[in-house]
């Protein structure tokens, strides 16, 4: 109804954003070898069964630091 | 020093011009380079680009010599400036041909200051490689904010300093900063980007149209004394040279006047 008095708080929402985004990013980029890593690890389940794809996360949780590695099959 | 941002159009070349006429302004000597071959634009900032006749490229193939690629500014002559090419393509770049070029401007400059591509490939990598402090030029946005954070990530990996062991000093310049908005929420403070990014603050300059006029012209908005801009720049430029100089609030509005705040309340 008056919307000179509604408060825009639109950087706050840009701040909490961007905090967890590059929370995100820097866990993921911080291992270089991430790349090669994927490829070495369908090469070796490939032998066995087809894979479609990998996917490697690092988390932390805990205190205990952890990769997850997700591998998709071919159907 | 490098200059670097991730994001393109953040007023990295913008900020190396100044910083660079800054320092030179305070008596010091100093080089700028342009690293971003074949997007060539510091020559355009600085008002030089009638004056180029050899680039980055010629001195990296060794035909020709430091000197004779260098061009002193007409500005300032504290202030030479050594372009990019404009048509060879980036991976002409070595790292030893690098490392080389810096050694012989450590002997002629007190400062040196290396203007990167945009983005965090190859050209950029190897702009930061040998550097001892970076400065990190950032928009009060997200994207600008987040591509910055991959540079600095790339900085802490690659460069010849961290892999000594040691660490490469970092500066934040947050640059185009609208007061207004901050005020109304709008715009993320400085003091919201320091939260996020942590590196240490150098320098804060509002958003200024004078910056468009001084690039048309050549002339680095350091030289405007009106510009609130060039103004922060003069306090980046003094404190890189060592002097203590406070931070001045560019983030609440200038006295504009009764009218300009209550245009303010109605828009």
């Amino acid at each position: 109804m008056f919307p000179w008095f509604k408060k825009k708080n639109s950087a706050k929402t840009a701040k909490d954003r961007l905090t967890i985004a590059i929370m995100s990013d820097r866990t993921n980029n911080s291992l270089p070898f991430m790349e090669e890593l994927k490829a070495e690890i369908i090469e070796v389940v490939k032998k066995y069964i087809d894979v479609k794809k990998v996917d490697i996360q690092r988390d932390t949780q805990d205190g205990i630091e952890a990769l997850s590695i997700d591998i998709e099959l071919e159907k | 020093m490098a200059v670097i941002s991730g994001k393109g159009g953040v007023g990295k070349t913008t900020t190396t011009a100044n910083v660079g006429l800054g320092i030179a302004m305070n008596g010091k000597s100093c080089v700028v380079v342009d690293f971003d071959i074949g997007q060539r634009n510091l020559d355009m900032l600085l008002g030089l680009e009638n004056r180029v006749v050899y680039d980055l490229v010629h001195v990296m193939d060794e035909n020709i010599s430091t000197k004779q690629a260098l061009i002193k500014s007409k500005m300032n002559p504290n202030l030479s400036f050594l372009a990019a090419s404009q048509t060879k393509d980036k991976s002409v770049l070595d790292s030893e041909k690098i490392k080389k070029l810096i050694e012989t401007l450590k002997n002629d400059f007190d400062y040196i200051i290396l203007d990167a591509p945009a983005g965090i490939e190859s050209g950029y990598e190897h702009t930061i490689e040998f550097a001892d402090k970076a400065i990190i030029v950032v928009n009060p946005e997200v994207s600008s904010i987040r591509d910055s954070d991959r540079a600095i990530g790339i900085l802490d990996a690659k460069s010849q300093k961290v892999k000594d062991g040691q660490e490469v000093e970092k500066y934040l310049i947050i640059n185009r900063i609208n007061p207004e908005m901050v005020q109304s929420g709008e715009m993320l403070s400085s003091s919201d980007i320091l939260d996020i990014l942590n590196i240490p603050l150098i320098g804060k300059i509002p958003e200024d149209k004078a910056i468009i006029d001084a690039s048309n012209q050549g002339k680095p908005i350091i030289l405007n004394e009106d510009s609130e801009a060039g103004k922060a720049y003069k306090r980046v430029a003094a404190r890189f040279c060592g002097e203590r100089v406070d931070f001045v609030d560019v983030e609440s509005p200038q006295s504009g006047g009764i009218f300009k705040k209550i245009k303010g309340i109605f828009s």
